[in-house]
């Protein structure tokens, strides 16, 4: 390659890591404030039951107790939702899971709050909940909500089903199901609102859409928008479980109730209860094939747990649905997806968003394919792969992503030969397995996708980005600074994000869905396209040379005799007669006009994939049933390299994360509650790591992002479970089609279904 | 609660404070004394390791401590291993090699290492996943811990 790259490419430090080691970036929770007061909140006992009365008497008379407060105090909107607003703020009349808000009680200690949450008395009378999606379909199941239990479903399909099956020599058939897997970021939710004297309130939020929160809070207290103030403090991981409200809207409210300020922090276990999950499904998956491996069809039906309320559960079906054929070419599908409401904790968006569920499926059924017709895992692959210009049967035609797809499994066969030459210890038995992932980038075709970043050119020369998206801790903010360093032709150093505010920020929309890098920086090349021209309107006037006659390069202005003059002196000199050099500019998400809804099966088709593979050797003690995955070795396409130490980061984060999806998450219901606490819920430790771990990066270019780059948020914890479970059955012939897999699983111990 | 003093040394130098006797470390350092280094991430369990200090040496948990079993004891934070200028190697070494995300979890972690590395200032691989293992990190997938510990090892090596 003969690029030269000054920034993009490289494995800067991040700026933030700095304050982060010592101590000293502060989250929500360790924002200094004058005159706190603090919120806590009364949740429902009960998975299901119906409010008969609220006593907050006793609650009002604790000392230090300043407000105790119900849905009926909020004065405007009492509900919130990303997609369907059915989510109370405050629970009336009906609670609908465990852990759901009914009281906020705000109080001048958290003793006090704590004290009077105590002395709250409400009146349950229980209703049956219903906690599976198969039975909540059922026509006797309690109904959540008016309009039933289905939240939305969705029927698509691409040719004949039928005709392909009857092409087939050879089905696979299996029912899979998936468990409720936490976001597991280490900061707890934390909101902290301030009424300001002035009428207007300002909120602190840990939050991937700080703007959405801006118009949640707005609604809520029926004020204007403009009188709400979102300001982002340091973000302790969100992967998804951030993207909903909730918090925001409970402290803003405590906050204008008392005209002071307040501030919330839900607990571990609140966060387990009642914060957004991955959604648990069952994927009932039939696959055709000939009997030289190629695929003929595919038929599944999703039946997936919402929880009580919508969240992002419709929008998660759709990736859900539209990774049903994973990465290979199927003439014949059929897809049916039902988002089912239940009096389950809630679930909605998570890192993969559906596209993990959908992949366990698939994947497994390769690898049983495979075993059919007598191929090994990379020739069954091989043989039913993408290929650019393939259409897949959302109608969404692969671009040339999909050559990463033939170097993956190039890579994998080579690392499939490495791993089986690995001895295996006496009395274990150890086997190999390969999975490979696609997963979509954007929020999809027909929903607002675009996002809004600002520069401006400091007097002193340095950048400042008004980043309109948070960085939820994976680095969003050097990449940024990397692609304007980059663009500007100036030091990495030179550059500087800030933390959002929406009193000065533009909107950069929602941190999600693998698009980051993409769109934030493809809107950064070209504010700073902008800015030079804007410099050099400057340079003009002070120089009276017409701007169209001058240059920029590297920091420096470029007048017409070859001389150069350093771009700080005319930003300094602009300043002094208050000129600020700024350029704001909007990437939208590049939709092709065949993706509107009349062309297409499918309401919001996302068109531009990531590809990506895992290989994974396991090593299985048939007497104990224990897996231990020795080897994994991630290969995936991230279009191009911004920050190595990034890129690399979230791989590594999103393969442990994986493997823990694969081996030991699950929030089971236990007793009268579900698993709360990281005792039972396991997330994996640095033990669990396999001991030998590589990355392996291609670099396929998207030529419609910023210097080739794609996302990489979301793919790296897809491959793994399938390819966990592919190593096991190789190594003991035993295919689990339920995660986690556990040692009782392996021996074929497990009670439940 | 009738409150108790409490004397001990923290990051170096004695300090006596009254609290209630039932208040964790934790909650002191972070309320009362406004060192929010160590964080609360599993609601006072001890599963996380995010609130993690040094007491007389050894890595613990500041959740699972009441404030008067730190009667006459050392303990350190993270504010008190890092130099008025600059920053501890280990600090160093978890900012170069990638080892922070989020950073929820950092300052538990480093402190993690600092105890381990303290015993073990050549440990094996197993040892530094073993000395890690009580910090959950949802963001890195320890790797770069890993390689950190062996930059900070490095370091040592070549002084």
């Amino acid at each position: 390659m003969t690029e030269n790259y000054q920034s993009i490419g490289k494995g800067v430090i991040r700026k933030d890591a700095w304050e982060k080691a010592v101590g000293k970036a502060l989250y929500t929770a360790d924002l200094p404030v004058e005159n706190l007061s603090y919120g806590v909140i009364l949740r429902s006992p009960h998975h299901h039951a119906r409010i008969l009365e609220i006593d907050t008497s006793a609650a009002v008379r604790v000392p230090g107790v300043q407000a105790v407060i119900t849905a009926e105090d909020i004065p405007g909107e009492k509900v919130f939702g990303p997609l369907i607003q059915d989510q109370p703020s405050l629970a009336w009349e009906v609670v609908r899971h465990l852990g759901e808000p009914v009281v906020l009680v705000i109080a001048r200690s958290l003793k006090a709050a704590e004290q009077a949450r105590e002395s709250v008395k409400i009146r349950y009378q229980e209703l049956e909940p219903v906690f599976d999606p198969l039975e909540a379909v059922q026509a006797d199941a309690p109904q959540l909500h008016p309009d039933g239990n289905v939240v939305s479903e969705i029927h698509v399909g691409d040719g004949d089903p039928e005709i392909g099956f009857q092409e087939a020599d050879v089905i696979v058939e299996k029912t899979f199901s998936l468990p409720r897997i936490s976001p597991g970021y280490m900061e707890p939710e934390a909101s902290l609102a301030v009424w300001e004297d002035d009428g207007t309130v300002t909120v602190w939020v840990s939050s991937q859409h700080p703007f959405t929160d801006q118009a949640a809070i707005s609604a809520a207290l029926n004020m204007p928008v403009d009188r709400v103030r979102v300001k982002g403090a340091v973000i302790g991981g969100a992967f998804g479980g951030k993207e909903d409200s909730s918090l925001a809207i409970l402290a803003a409210l405590g906050a204008w109730k008392i005209q002071g300020t307040v501030r919330l922090v839900n607990s571990r276990r609140e966060s387990f209860l009642a914060h957004p999950k991955r959604h648990p499904a069952h994927i009932h998956y039939k696959l055709g094939a000939r009997k030289d491996g190629t695929i003929t069809a595919v038929q599944a039906e999703a039946y997936m747990d919402t929880g009580a309320y919508a969240s992002y559960g419709p929008a998660v079906a759709m990736i859900l649905t539209e990774t049903m054929t994973g990465s290979y070419r199927v003439p014949h599908v059929r897809v049916d997806t039902f988002v089912v409401y239940t009096n389950s904790p809630l679930s909605g968006a998570m890192r993969g968003f559906g596209s993990p569920q959908t992949h366990f499926a698939v994947e497994s059924a390769l690898d049983m394919l495979a075993e059919k017709v007598e191929l090994d895992p990379i020739q069954i692959r091989e043989k039913n792969i993408l290929h650019p210009g393939d259409q897949i049967f959302t109608k969404v035609t692969i671009n040339d992503s999909a050559l990463a797809l033939t170097k993956c499994l190039q890579k994998g066969r080579e690392l499939v030969e490495e791993f089986r030459a690995v001895p295996t210890p006496e009395g274990k038995l150890s086997g190999v397995g390969i999975a490979l992932a696609a997963q979509s980038m954007g929020l999809g075709a027909n929903v607002p996708d675009d996002s809004s970043h600002k520069l401006e050119w400091a007097p002193d020369g340095s950048v400042l980005i008004y980043l309109g998206s948070p960085d939820l801790g994976q680095g969003l903010a050097a990449a940024a600074e990397q692609i304007t360093a980059e663009s500007l032709g100036i030091p990495f150093d030179q550059v500087r994000s800030l933390p959002l505010d929406t009193l000065v920020t533009p909107n950069g929309n929602v941190t999600c869905a693998s698009r980051m890098t993409y769109l934030v920086g493809n809107a950064l090349v070209d504010a700073s396209q902008k800015l030079i021209q804007a410099l050099l309107k400057g340079a003009g006037r002070l120089l009276d040379i017409p701007a169209d006659q001058l240059n920029y390069q590297n920091g420096m202005v470029l007048k017409p005799d070859g001389s150069e003059i350093p771009a700080v002196e005319f930003i300094s000199r602009l300043a002094e007669d208050s000129i600020t050099l700024e350029a704001e500019s909007t990437f939208s998400f590049p939709y092709p006009e065949e993706t509107t809804p009349q062309h297409l099966p499918i309401g919001m088709p996302h068109v531009l994939y990531c590809f990506g593979a895992q290989v994974v050797r396991v090593e299985v003690d048939p007497d104990l049933g224990t897996v231990e995955v020795t080897h994994l070795a991630a290969i995936h396409d991230v279009g191009k390299v911004i920050n190595r130490l990034g890129v690399e980061g979230q791989i590594e984060g999103g393969v442990a994360t994986g493997l823990g999806y694969a081996l030991s998450e699950t929030m089971l219901r236990k007793g009268e509650s579900w698993v709360d606490s990281f005792t039972e819920y396991l997330l994996p430790t640095a033990l669990d790591l396999p001991e030998n771990y590589q990355t392996i990066i291609l670099e396929v270019p998207e030529t419609s992002g910023p210097y080739g780059a794609k996302g990489v948020g979301e793919i790296p914890l897809v491959p793994t479970a399938p390819a966990v479970a592919n190593a096991l059955y190789d190594a003991i012939q035993v295919r689990i089609c339920d995660l986690p897999i556990t040692p009782e699983k392996v021996l074929g111990l497990n009670k439940v279904s | 609660m009738k409150e108790i003093k409490v004397e001990f040394t923290l990051n170096g130098e004695k300090i006596a404070l009254q609290s209630e006797p039932n208040r964790t470390l934790l909650d002191v350092l972070r309320q009362d004394l406004g060192l929010t280094g160590a964080k609360d991430a599993c609601g006072g369990e001890g599963e996380c390791g995010a609130c993690t200090v040094i007491i007389n040496g050894r890595p613990v948990n500041s959740c699972l401590v009441f404030i008067g079993q730190v009667e006459g004891q050392q303990v350190t934070t993270i504010e008190g291993i890092t130099p008025q200028e600059g920053y501890h190697p280990i600090q160093k070494a978890f900012v170069e090699a990638g080892a922070v995300q989020c950073g929820y979890c950092t300052p538990g972690a480093v402190l993690a290492t600092k105890a381990l590395l303290d015993h073990h200032p050549r440990p094996s691989d197993q040892q530094i996943r073993a000395g890690l293992s009580g910090n959950l990190c949802r963001c890195t997938g320890y790797n770069k811990m890993l390689d950190a510990v062996h930059l900070v090892v490095k370091g040592e090596q070549n002084d």
